[in-house]
Parts: C-alpha cells; structure tokens; sequence
C-alpha cells in the first residue's frame, strides 16, 4: 500500500518535472525565436539602409573649410562676450576691432573703422535661425529702410562643412543678399573680436567707430530699423 | 558609412513605428497576446539599446554635438537599457512604474525639441558649438534624431505596457 503511495508520488513528481522542463525548453525557444528575429530585422535594416544610402553618400566635391575661411586681419582690443541683456553691455561706446577682410570673391572690406556708420550682422549658414532672418534682412534693404549714410556688412562666420547650407557663398546667392560680405577666418577670429556668442549676432557701429548696440539674436526689421537709425547721422 | 548608419537607424524607426502600432491597438482592445507580452520586454530593450548606441555613434564617430535637449533625451534613454534589460531578464512585468515616467519625461523633451527644429525662432539664438535648432539628420522627409528618439520612447512605452498585461 505504500509502496504504492510512493511510486504515485514519484510519478507526479516526475510529470511535474517534465511539464517544467518542457515549459523551460518552450522558452529557451521563444527566446532563441525572438533573438532570431531581431538578428534579422537588424540584418535587414543595414542590407536596406547600405543599398538605399549607398548613391546618396557619395557627396560631390564640396569646398574645404580652409578653402573658403578668409584671411582677415584684426586691429584693435576684443570686445567682451556680449552679455545676454543688451541693456547690461559693458562694451557700449569701445571702439570697434578694426577688421580688414574680403569676401568670396576677395573684393577687400573693412568694419570698424571710423568715417561711416556700420551694421554688422554676423550669420553663420548652418544656423536656422540666421537661415530665418537672413531673408527679413534682404526684405528690409530692398524696401530701401537703410539710411544712405549707413552701410550693413555680415560676417560669415562659425564655418562648419559637416553642417547643413555648406558652402556660405551659395547660402548668400540662394537668399538673394548682395551687400558687403567679411568671410571669417576658420577660427571665427573676427567673431570672437567682437564678442559672439551665439548666431545671428547684430553690432551697430557709430561714424565714430565706436559699439552703439550689440544684438544676440533674431531682431526682426523692426530692430533693424532702430539699430539702423541709431548710428545714422552720427 | 555614417549616411549607412543614419538610413540604417532610420528604417529601424519605422520598424519601431509599426511596433509601436500594433503594440498599442493590443492594448486598446485589451487582447494582448501571450507572444507580444513574452516579447515586450526584450524587444523594448533592444529597442533602447539601439537608441543609445545610435546616439552615441552618431555624437562620437560621426562628430555630431548634442545639443542641451539631446543630453537631456540621453538622460531619459541610458538607463532604460539597464532597467528594461534587468527586467526582461528577471521576467518582471511591472517594470512599467519605473520606464513609463521616463519615457513620458523623454517624450515631452523631444516634442519640444521637434517644435525648435520646425520654428527655429523659438529656440532662440545659435549656439556656435551646440544649437538645439540645427537638423543634422532628416531621413525620409520627417525621420530627424528626435523625431527618432520619440518613436522609441513611445514605442518602450506601451510595450512595457503590454509586458504588464494579464
């Protein structure tokens, strides 16, 4: 009689062994199914993403950094980081750095120096936000809201091929801007003389060649027009 | 190689897309079957894994800088690999407390970050270095990185979701 017990015993024991081993067998699969599939999936993704990005990476010749910074020179003691409160300026009333530079096609420019007023919009091509405002600029000077006796210049600055809208020059050309252009050396140095911090950044310089305002920021015409009648007659 | 890896990542996305799809008409209907919850857990960390090893290919090969609301995505993503991966292989389905409030956290950065990148104005300024605005990637028209990242946070989302599901 228990004899029997035992062996009924023993048998369940063993049942409940073989329904848990199954049952681990079952997930050991699942497991190897499931990893399968991602191999797969993951396989696939790269066969697609080599046989679709393939004709696309091959980039066409795009000019080097260096082959399109330019060689200004800087004369002049560097402004201050301009601070995120205009109003907190140190830097109103110092002189400008005098900046002898060319543009794309190495027509000589000069910002800073006294004689005549000057704004100076500093643009780098990969960034969105000067991508926004430079179009307002163009807008703003084909309506004639410059005054005659104050010249705008940008800085093409913050060069970088791995960004987006590289070369600068085609940036200018595609957005229609034909007014003075300094192209900045690959260190930004005419930027950092001036004291940016961020893109778009607005100096407005007086016929004394001194800083009336410094700008970081989109401004909008409305604020080109107030920098613009700052310096104006000065 | 790395236009390679931006369209590889890119169409793990959509494949993301369609998980993410599918996992949630589960759930809505409340019939979660036993080989989605099975795989829920396992299919979300390799979804956080390819995420983050994305993001760090993409910033430390491909020279991509992340930007303030890139960190503070990675913030979100990193530790879902260790969470989601313990989880899977320990079987706890109610992993969902811990991953769901990050992912939300991620989720919410990412919209954000998306909007800058369609209105750059309201991200203000560029930053020379970093700026939040700048689209290094854009695949398919619409697939920019946290476009990416919020696929996978919604995607980890409702299979952590459906792992928990009875």
């Amino acid at each position: 009689m228990s004899s029997n017990a035992s062996n009924r015993k023993a048998r369940a024991k063993a049942d409940r062994e073989a329904r848990e081993a199954e049952k681990r067998a079952q997930q050991r699969r699942q497991r190897l199914l499931l990893a399968g599939v991602g191999v797969l999936v993951l396989g696939l993704a790269v066969v697609i993403g080599v046989l679709s990005a393939g004709e696309s990476s091959q980039a066409p010749d795009i000019p080097t950094v260096d082959e399109v910074a330019g060689d200004p020179t800087i004369d002049g003691e560097d402004l201050s980081p301009a601070p995120q409160d205009p109003g907190d300026d140190p830097d109103i009333g110092a002189p400008a750095p005098v900046v002898d530079g060319q543009d794309f096609d190495d027509t000589p420019v000069t910002i800073g120096e006294p004689g005549q007023p000057q704004l100076i919009a500093f643009m780098a091509s990969w960034c969105p936000a000067c991508g926004e405002e430079l179009p307002h600029v163009v807008d703003w000077l084909e309506a004639g809201n410059l005054p005659d006796d104050v010249e705008l210049v940008s800085v093409a600055t913050s060069h970088d091929r791995t960004r987006p809208n590289w070369p600068p020059q085609d940036w200018y050309a595609e957005v229609g801007f034909t007014d003075p252009i300094i192209v900045d050396d690959a260190d930004s140095s005419v930027a950092r003389a001036y004291g940016l911090t961020a893109t778009p950044y607005w100096v407005a310089v007086d016929g004394d060649g001194q800083v009336a305002s410094r700008l970081t920021g989109i401004i909008g015409q409305d604020q080109m027009s107030a920098l613009a009648d700052q310096v104006s007659g000065t | 190689m790395i236009a390679v890896a931006e369209r590889t990542f890119a169409i793990l996305a959509l494949v993301a897309i369609v998980i993410a799809v599918g996992t949630t008409v589960a759930l809505v209907r409340r019939r979660v079957p036993d080989w989605l919850q099975a795989a829920a857990l396992p299919t979300a960390t390799a979804i956080a894994a390819v995420a983050t090893g994305g993001s760090l290919l993409l910033s430390e090969v491909a020279g991509y800088t992340p930007c303030t609301l890139c960190w503070y995505q990675r913030i979100a993503m990193y530790p879902l690999v260790i969470v989601l991966g313990v989880a899977a292989a320990r079987g706890d389905r109610e992993v969902w407390r811990i991953t769901v409030p990050l992912t939300a956290i991620g989720s919410v950065i990412a919209v954000w970050h998306i909007t800058i990148e369609n209105n750059p104005a309201l991200g203000g300024a560029c930053d020379p270095v970093a700026p939040c605005s700048l689209i290094w990637v854009e695949e398919f028209g619409f697939l920019t990185l946290p476009t990416m990242a919020l696929i996978g946070f919604l995607a980890i989302t409702v299979l952590s979701l459906a792992a928990r599901t009875r």
